[in-house]
């Protein structure tokens, strides 16, 4: 059964990266000199960051691709990619806190990249409660698939305008170091790697989630049979 | 040395989060999958029965 | 598309709901903001461009939602839907009726809120028209979509802030940012990244509302 040997292959894939990354952030990359050991942090919040994007670009194009086509696959991946995406939105959410409060003294800026992911949770989460809900199956992927499209179009929008709100005004930071501080080759490596895992983990995450979405789909189907075969007439 | 609590703090809370998350999955998916089970051995029942409400050839 | 917006007009002459909701949601919005900031403070001035603008939304927000549930209540979507008419025309009917209404409701609103405020009653002041203008348009614009949308669905009241807000921030962004600095007596040409803003999102989901109505009204 593919779907077994998916489970298991991907899992092991995630585990095994992740390790390596895990093995490099604490044992093998040098502590930055301007934030100290903190900033280790960075090595998988960026990459949580970068995926919770692409999870939200794949509940795009699935949108898209489900409004087009109307086939069952294109919701299922459209609902386990945001489902992921959101998880993954969390731990940017999470993490840049903790990052932020040692080194400014902050737990909250209104950083542009940081507000715009706010943003982004908060859409990730109407999303999920619109198809929580929605009064059928049909309607919930529909309007769905809608938000999808128009939320993903708005996040460029949002984030130009969020980044021009800050940047015009005098502000605690304008920008959080991106990778523009990362001149040590190690920190390059070790920022690889762990780019690598995640992906890793976003494959194989979304994998198991999208067997839920199918497993749910079976028993609907099933309800359906069901109903069909103990009605007469 | 007195960061090192945050640090701490975020990839705990990382790996706490990625846990809770692929439980809940692993939840769902066994309950789903034993419905699944469920539905399907009733079908099969009703049909191997022959029950009058049973719509033939179906 | 003139022909249904026609009709949402008329329909709204006959019961003054929708405009009557927005006016009295503008007036009470703008009246507890207004208490929530001290009278006497000169912080008064620096927040009236905020004032303004939440007034506006949250009053958008319940309007728009006002005007579908009564739709819904009476099926005349149902109706309209079942005439070969093409989707996107009653889309952009839908949202011009909502930004008359809002209009109007402003065209009310506006001027109690400069008077609460002791706006001095320069160009400053009239120069706010284009920029609320042009934000109630792309308020409208994706808040229609999304009211056809909550609208069917279980939690009817809730839905439609928990979409609407998070995807009109950079209207709110925008427009609180022009607003403020048309009001620090700045011309209209200072403010053009602003109004360009504006003018983008008001385009682009207007044709995005535009393509994809039809699914959101779809039985």
């Amino acid at each position: 059964m593919t779907r077994r040997f998916g489970d298991w292959a991907l899992g092991a894939l995630t585990g095994i990266t992740m390790l390596a990354a895990i093995a490099m952030v604490f044992l093998y990359v040098p502590t930055d000199k301007a934030q100290g050991i903190v900033q280790r942090i960075f090595y998988f919040h960026v990459p949580a960051a970068i995926m919770t994007f692409v999870a939200f670009g794949l509940v795009a194009l699935a949108s898209a691709m489900f409004l087009w086509r109307g086939t069952r696959f294109w919701d299922r991946l459209a609902h386990s990619a945001a489902e992921v995406g959101m998880l993954f939105c969390t731990l940017v959410l999470v993490t840049g806190p903790i990052w932020a409060r040692p080194i400014w003294g902050t737990w909250w800026t209104w950083d542009a990249r940081l507000t715009t992911t706010l943003i982004l949770w908060l859409i990730y989460a109407a999303y999920l409660m619109l198809r929580e809900f929605a009064g059928n199956v049909d309607q919930a992927a529909r309007y769905a698939a809608v938000l999808g499209i128009v939320g993903s179009v708005d996040i460029p929008i949002i984030n130009r305008a969020v980044y021009w709100w800050r940047t015009i005004h005098p502000a605690v930071l304008i920008t959080r170091e991106g990778g523009s501080g990362l001149g040590d080759p190690r920190m390059q490596a070790t920022l690889l790697v762990s780019f690598v895992a995640f992906a890793a983990l976003l494959g194989w995450l979304l994998w198991v989630r999208n067997e839920t979405a199918r497993l749910q789909d079976e028993v609907e189907r099933l309800h359906q049979q069901l109903i069909a075969e103990h009605i007469p007439g | 040395m007195a960061n090192l609590s945050f640090l701490f703090a975020a990839y705990t809370a990382i790996w706490v989060l990625l846990f809770l998350y692929v439980a809940n999955i692993a939840r769902r998916n066994r309950a789903l999958q034993r419905e699944i089970d469920e539905l399907r051995e009733f079908l099969r029942r009703q049909s191997a029965s022959g029950s009058p409400t049973n719509q033939p050839g179906s | 598309m003139l022909a249904l917006l026609w009709k949402d007009l008329q329909i709204e002459f006959r019961t003054k709901e929708t405009l009557a909701s927005l006016l009295m949601l503008g007036l009470l919005t703008l009246l507890i903001l207004s208490f929530a900031f001290d009278p006497m403070s000169e912080l008064r001035a620096e927040a009236a461009p905020a004032v303004l603008w939440v007034a506006v939304i949250f009053a958008g927000v319940l309007g728009i939602n006002r005007s579908f549930l009564t739709e819904r209540e009476n099926e005349c979507l149902q109706g309209l839907l079942l005439c070969p008419v093409d989707r996107g025309s009653i889309y952009l009917a839908k949202v011009a009726g909502n930004v008359i209404f809002m209009v109007a409701a402003q065209a009310i609103v506006g001027p109690i809120f400069v008077f609460f405020f002791n706006l001095p009653l320069t160009w400053a002041v009239a120069r706010l028209v284009p920029i609320v203008l042009l934000g109630l348009i792309g308020f409208a614009a994706v808040g229609t979509l999304f009211a056809a949308i909550s609208v069917r669905t279980r939690a009817r009241e809730i839905m439609l802030p928990l979409l609407l807000l998070p995807l009109v921030v950079p209207v709110l962004i925008g427009g609180v940012k022009a607003s403020a600095r048309v009001l620090a007596g700045k011309p209209l040409s200072d403010v053009d990244q602003w109004l360009n803003l504006l003018l983008g999102f008001d385009a682009l989901f207007l044709v995005v509302g535009w393509l994809v109505f039809e699914y959101a009204v779809e039985e």
